[in-house]
């Protein structure tokens, strides 16, 4: 039975410390939960825990740095239940470092009695982590403007803000010859002749900077990426 | 026509060796470029010295070779960079002359340069604009699109001259 790691990511952080606030308890209610989380407790709190019933300030400080490293709300939790007890340890002693291990207590247990034995929670895997937050990131860009499907072939046109030319938005027409699919980065690569030269500009498709994004038309193409288009005539790469 | 076939023809040459010999693009190019094999993807590195660069104003010259890009890291210069170059091949009448060691700004590389914003430009061809010490350019015209890196890099009399902002 480990400890309950409930997929959130880091965006969750603000929220957590109103939802674990440090309640004192009795000593000896606090040490029998000590002795039943430590079973379930995970490697980085075990090393606290076995110290002993003598916690100092130095030792909840170390333990409090491993809590840190994880993106774990109930350990965020306990991390910004231990900044609030670390506050009154500086004029307590010994009871703040037994409020230490309250709020530490109750934070993990917090969860557990807010539901009381659900079915078990499928645990985030390490790998999936980065999927979820591109995900997340890729449904937050979307809120702001939504991106319509672009393909490689369609003809289109960026209207792009440049915070270095602050006056009106420069225009980017031309043809998607490649589109890389990486989560928030997703890019797609424009091809054009301008002025007898052909520029390739690669664009984030999720970027802030966009402020629009037109298809004009589609042009038939058998291929995901067209980069033959850079040998053939400069007529195929032009757009009015 | 010609020119169009000769300068395909030193494109696709050029790529083979640049698949073959990039020592130097260790750092720069992008994944993109690194997915699909190397033999075909295009490997573009830096300007550095013996690169022949096309001469974009009405300055004269219309080839000139890098002899030192100036001010910039040791594999070379990138869009937006100045370079000392050598004038290879020039109008019969025009400011400079042939062999005449010259100042330039890279006004367009085929390497792509990141922006700040996450976006990438590269062009075909490496283009240069001829400039004196003090960095006002020589002729009083400027040929084909050049990027606004050049705004940042205070170089606003090319970008006044130029056709086209890219």
């Amino acid at each position: 039975m480990g400890s309950k790691i409930l997929p959130q990511a880091l965006i969750t952080i603000p929220r957590n410390p109103n939802q674990y606030p440090p309640v004192k308890l009795g000593f000896s209610a606090a040490l029998s939960r000590r002795s039943s989380i430590s079973a379930r407790v995970s490697l980085s709190r075990v090393s606290s825990s076995s110290i002993g019933s003598v916690f100092s300030p130095i030792v909840s400080a170390i333990s409090k740095r491993n809590f840190v490293v994880r993106a774990d709300p109930s350990s965020e939790g306990e991390v910004g239940a231990t900044d609030d007890a670390q506050e009154n340890e500086a004029t307590g002693s010994g009871e703040a470092s037994v409020a230490v291990v309250e709020a530490e207590a109750e934070a993990v247990l917090e969860p557990e009695s807010e539901e009381p034995k659900p079915p078990r929670k499928s645990r985030v895997k390490l790998g999936d982590i980065m999927g979820i937050l591109n995900k997340r990131a890729v449904e937050a860009a979307e809120q702001e403007r939504p991106v319509p499907d672009i393909r490689t072939g369609d003809v289109v046109q960026i209207k792009l803000e440049v915070p270095e030319n602050k006056r009106r938005l420069s225009i980017y027409k031309g043809i998607v010859i490649s589109r890389q699919n990486a989560g928030i980065h997703t890019t797609i690569r424009i091809r054009r002749i301008i002025a007898g030269i052909g520029v390739e500009i690669v664009f984030p498709l999720y970027s802030p900077n966009i402020k629009e994004l037109k298809v004009l038309s589609h042009r038939k193409v058998r291929r995901a990426r067209l980069y033959y288009l850079r040998d053939k005539l400069p007529r195929l790469s032009t757009f009015k | 026509m010609a020119a169009g076939l000769a300068s395909k023809c030193s494109r696709v040459g050029r790529s083979l060796l640049g698949g073959l010999g990039n020592n130097l693009s260790g750092l720069l190019s992008s994944s993109h470029e690194m997915a699909s094999s190397t033999f075909l993807s295009q490997q573009r590195t830096f300007i550095q010295m013996r690169t022949v660069l096309k001469v974009v104003d009405n300055s004269g010259a219309k080839k000139v070779m890098c002899i030192q890009a100036l001010k910039a890291n040791k594999k070379g210069a990138r869009l937006g960079d100045t370079i000392v170059a050598s004038v290879k091949e020039a109008h019969p009448n025009g400011k400079v002359k042939k062999g005449k060691v010259v100042y330039g700004v890279v006004v367009r590389a085929a390497m792509q340069r990141g922006r700040c914003d996450g976006s990438e430009v590269k062009f075909d061809d490496n283009a240069v604009v001829l400039v004196d010490k003090q960095g006002q350019p020589i002729g009083t015209r400027v040929f084909g699109p050049v990027p606004h890196e050049l705004r940042k890099k205070k170089h606003v009399k090319i970008l006044s001259l130029a056709e086209h902002i890219a």
